[in-house]
């Protein structure tokens, strides 16, 4: 029954991503998620890439499968790499199924988290499958729980775009040109 | 009335063709995805949460900013509250010099263009970038924004690319992907290497001290993200009470603004965050939060223009306006456009600065119909008209106007006197096709009517009534347009309502319902308007007051009661007028309708809705029910059958260049449906269209719902004697 909702959900949040040039992926293990990152790495021509760890990635130890492809990992003095690298991968606290949002609340507000998902080309955003919520309003009621509203919340749904010239769509402003979210069905602990 | 520097600016947006092709293309497409983000939702219950919470904010202003700062405190911003632009520009001035702030990052703020802040820093010497794409583009141009969402909507690629070419020194083609990738780049080295942000936001949550941000584009989060100073300068009207109050708005925001069911991104800032300093460590950053006023209590404080706190400042009612749609924004003068953007006008910078705008006002309502935040912008353009009219008098040429108006003998004596003086310019036509030159302006896009040989009332005496089984009796209260120009309506009334069973008087006392001297602002003509028409309809003696013009049907029903509130014997009287008020085709709906049936011959018929019938009254399916009850009459919808014809009263005299265009998107919409007839409710649109019709397509006839029961009827009516 729980599993079933939770198909319903990813299947919400995947047709609703894809609506906006996002791409969207779900893998039962931390490991697969690794596995899968590398080969979408690959496939984009990436050359190095700035990594936050976090739960996810720390279980499915992906610093050490990403360099195994010949490809660089940064891990630390994000300010000064990630104006030049290629991609960023960050791990998010929520997914809102109605939106195809991806949500980040740390309770540090990291700046970092920011710098890996903001400042780069293509963002790869992982996220444990049980912290999907189905709805907008829930969302802004599991916000309005916590001890307190973090510092930064950011809501992400798509690479970043504009209409500002002759309205014309166009992808990749300021923000990742590219989106790309992988879901984990394996527990693997809170963010951070 | 506008003056002649106003007008010039009118013209000259009316000859931009880029500007007219780019508006006209968003304006069309704008409505399709609004509708389609809206899907599955509940426009209606999101716009009265939203209507809920910012009213509720709004008359608890002093506690929310109270609670505001207290919260915003405790998690470490510093707040600061601003009476005016001079206080704000000042504080963030001495925040800059204290820090010795050379480069300024800015996402999108429409404060800050209104108080012109970049000027203010740039004087000082300091680098200032927009970093909004379309903010950026119009800085570098050395323009202002045209549209609160979409700042260059008035710019083509090729004039970005001139822009682009001209700040960066090379060249750059107009190509839209290479000129926002080239802004990529460009506005990156100003983020990494700025020492300060400021931003906008779209909401400020009082219970918890967060800013709230909607953008695409990411500058938004790179502004909050990379400087180690950040302020936020934010209107008083952004405050929300709760947290999860947030959530209607968010619903509605992006949808309303830009049919997106959400924006890329959405950034929620509660205190100062960490940042990296120049010295590599990372720390929390300098925070400031301005609460601006700058004449927006005196705004809420004002009875009539409190609801101006719930806008959400999303631009749909822009980008609905039919004026708007043909003018674009820098027509308006100031930063702020459109509807709600002469209101901000009035208060936010003068009086004198709204008065020249608040004239493109057509009253149609179509901006209240998509408004999320539940404003009746028209209503409060009427309230700025009659301020104006009240304080500075009309010009001499509409007062005396209205002074004939209001006074029935002299208005009436001079109606027949035109039906003979007007035989030169119609040379025995029923319409008048030419005007002498310093006229000319009316007749260029449409024909005028030529006044009646003889007016309804005289009509009405010759008119045999057979009621079988009377039920009761009915006053018709005829206006304007129906006794002098199209008598015919009234007969067609009088016809379906003695079917069903009911007696037709007309009072001779009535004359015009006032509304020419309620929409330009003659209050005082339109209260004698409303005594002398109350006094002569003696709505206590009948069951029902009928009119066939949805203007006047509405000065019965709303205006007479609003005119007249300070006088109690008055009011009561204007009350019991109000609930006997019943235009045409509702009442004969109401009373069940006429039975099927008809001649049988076919007709296709497409329907065009009036603004006050369908936005005012709410009634549109009576009117089609009553035409596919008529045998032979095959109706098909029109493309935006509810959209303005441009008549609106005196518009069409004022801005015949605007009315106009408006009519030409009509008239194709009826073309284009294949109709032979055209029906409609209310004589103002019948002079508007027919005059059009008979320029252009003399083929197509419109008809009043009235005549077309006269004429698809008679047969019957002929044999049941």
């Amino acid at each position: 029954m729980k599993n079933d909702q939770t198909n319903e959900l990813y299947k919400r949040f995947k047709a609703k991503l894809e609506l906006v040039a996002g791409e969207c992926y779900r893998v039962n293990t931390a490991i697969e998620a690794g596995e899968l990152v590398c080969k979408v790495l690959e496939e984009k021509g990436v050359q190095n890439v700035a990594l936050l760890d976090a739960s996810i990635s720390k279980k499915g130890d992906f610093t050490n499968l990403i360099e195994k492809k010949g490809i660089t990992v940064y891990t630390d003095h994000f300010r000064e790499v990630t104006p030049e690298a290629q991609a960023g991968i960050t791990q998010v606290n929520y997914a809102i199924a109605e939106l195809g949002t991806l949500v980040q609340a740390d309770a540090d507000a990291n700046v970092d988290q920011r710098l890996c998902s903001t400042l780069v080309p293509i963002h790869i955003a992982l996220v444990s499958t049980v912290s999907l919520i189905p709805s907008l309003k829930e969302t802004m009621a599991t916000l309005h729980g916590l001890p307190q509203i973090p510092g930064f919340v950011g809501f992400i749904t798509g690479p970043s775009r504009t209409s500002d010239i002759e309205r014309v769509l166009t992808i990749g402003v300021h923000g990742p040109k590219q989106l790309v979210v992988v879901f984990v069905d394996e527990e693997t602990g809170e963010v951070a | 009335m506008a003056d002649k520097q106003f007008k010039k600016k009118i013209s000259d947006a009316l000859g931009n063709d880029v500007l007219r092709g780019a508006l006209g293309r968003f304006g069309d497409a704008y409505i399709i995805s609004r509708e389609k983000a809206y899907e599955g939702y509940n426009f209606k219950e999101i716009s009265d949460n939203i209507a809920e919470v910012k009213s509720y904010a709004a008359s608890h202003l002093d506690e929310m900013i109270d609670q505001f700062e207290k919260a915003a405190t405790e998690r470490g911003a510093k707040v600061f509250r601003a009476m005016t632009g001079e206080d704000a520009k000042k504080y963030i001035l001495e925040v800059a010099k204290r820090n010795n702030v050379k480069r300024v990052v800015k996402s999108k703020s429409m404060v800050s263009e209104e108080i012109l802040l970049n000027k203010t820093l740039m004087a000082e010497g300091m680098d200032v970038q927009e970093t909004d794409l379309g903010e950026w583009i119009v800085q570098l141009a050395g323009q202002h924004p045209s549209h609160m969402v979409m700042p260059a909507i008035h710019m083509t690629k090729e004039e970005v690319a001139d822009v682009f070419s001209g700040h960066l020194h090379r060249l750059n083609q107009p190509v839209i992907a290479e000129l926002v990738k080239t802004a990529r780049v460009e506005l990156r080295k100003s983020f990494i290497e700025a020492d300060m942000g400021i931003s906008g936001a779209n909401m400020a949550i009082a219970e918890t001290g967060t800013l709230i941000m909607l953008t695409n584009e990411g500058n938004g989060r790179l502004t909050s993200t990379l400087p180690p100073i950040h302020i936020f300068l934010v209107g008083i009207e952004k405050l929300v009470p709760e947290f999860e109050d947030a959530t209607h708005i968010l619903q509605a925001l992006p949808r309303s603004a830009t049919g997106q069911q959400i924006t890329s991104y959405v950034s929620m800032v509660t205190g100062p965050t960490p940042a990296y300093y120049s010295d590599g460590t990372v720390k929390d950053k300098e925070f400031h939060i301005i609460l601006m006023d700058n004449g927006r209590r005196k705004m809420y404080n004002d009875e009539k223009f409190k609801k101006t706190f719930q806008c959400i400042r999303c631009a749909s009612c822009l980008n609905v306006c039919p004026a708007f749609q043909l003018v674009g924004g820098h027509v308006y003068g100031h930063i702020y456009t459109g509807g709600i953007g002469t209101i901000l006008t009035n208060f936010l910078n003068s009086e004198k600065d709204a008065q020249n705008p608040q004239n493109l006002c057509l009253q149609c309502g179509k901006c209240s119909e998509v408004c999320p935040g539940k404003l009746d912008i028209p209503q409060m353009i009427l309230e700025m008209r009659n301020r104006i009219g009240a304080k500075e008098g009309l010009p001499f040429t509409q007062k005396f106007a209205l002074d004939v108006v209001s006074n029935r003998r002299l208005f009436h004596s001079l109606l027949r006197m035109a039906s003979v003086a007007q035989k030169p310019f119609t040379k025995g036509q029923p319409v008048i096709r030419h005007l002498p030159m310093f006229l000319s302006g009316l007749t260029e896009k449409k024909s005028l009517p030529a006044v009646a040989k003889v007016p309804f009332r005289d009509v009405f005496k010759t008119i045999k009534q057979d009621v079988k089984n009377p039920k009761g009796k009915i006053a018709l209260y005829a206006g304007c347009l129906i006794d002098f120009v199209y008598p015919k309506i009234g007969e067609g009334v009088i016809g379906a309502l003695n079917e069903k069973g009911y007696e037709v008087i007309f009072p001779d006392g009535q004359s015009c319902c006032g509304a020419p001297a309620t929409y330009m602002g003659d209050r005082s003509n339109a209260r004698k308007c409303a005594i002398m028409n109350i006094e002569a309809l003696e709505a206590e003696k009948v069951d029902y007051v009928v009119s066939a013009c949805p203007t006047c049907t509405h000065a019965l029903k709303e205006s007479f009661k609003e005119l007249l509130h300070d006088d109690p014997a008055l009011a009561t009287r204007a009350e019991e007028l109000s609930k006997k008020s019943k235009d045409f085709s509702k009442l004969l709906f109401d009373l069940g309708g006429l039975t099927p049936g008809g001649d049988g011959i076919p007709m296709k018929v497409t329907y065009h809705d009036s603004c006050h019938l369908k936005r005012s009254m709410g009634v549109y399916t009576e009117p089609r029910k009553i035409l596919t009850d008529t045998a032979g009459v095959q109706l098909i919808e029109m493309k935006e059958s509810d959209r303005c014809c441009g008549f609106a009263g005196s518009y069409s005299i004022k801005f015949p260049e605007l009315s106009g265009p408006i009519l030409e998107r009509k008239l194709r919409n009826i073309e284009e449906s294949g109709a032979d007839v055209v029906v409609v409710d209310c004589p103002g649109c019948l002079m508007q269209i027919s005059g059009g019709l008979d320029k252009q397509n003399p083929k197509v006839k419109v008809v009043h719902t009235a005549e077309l029961l006269l004429e698809k009827r008679k047969v019957k009516k002929n044999r049941k004697k």
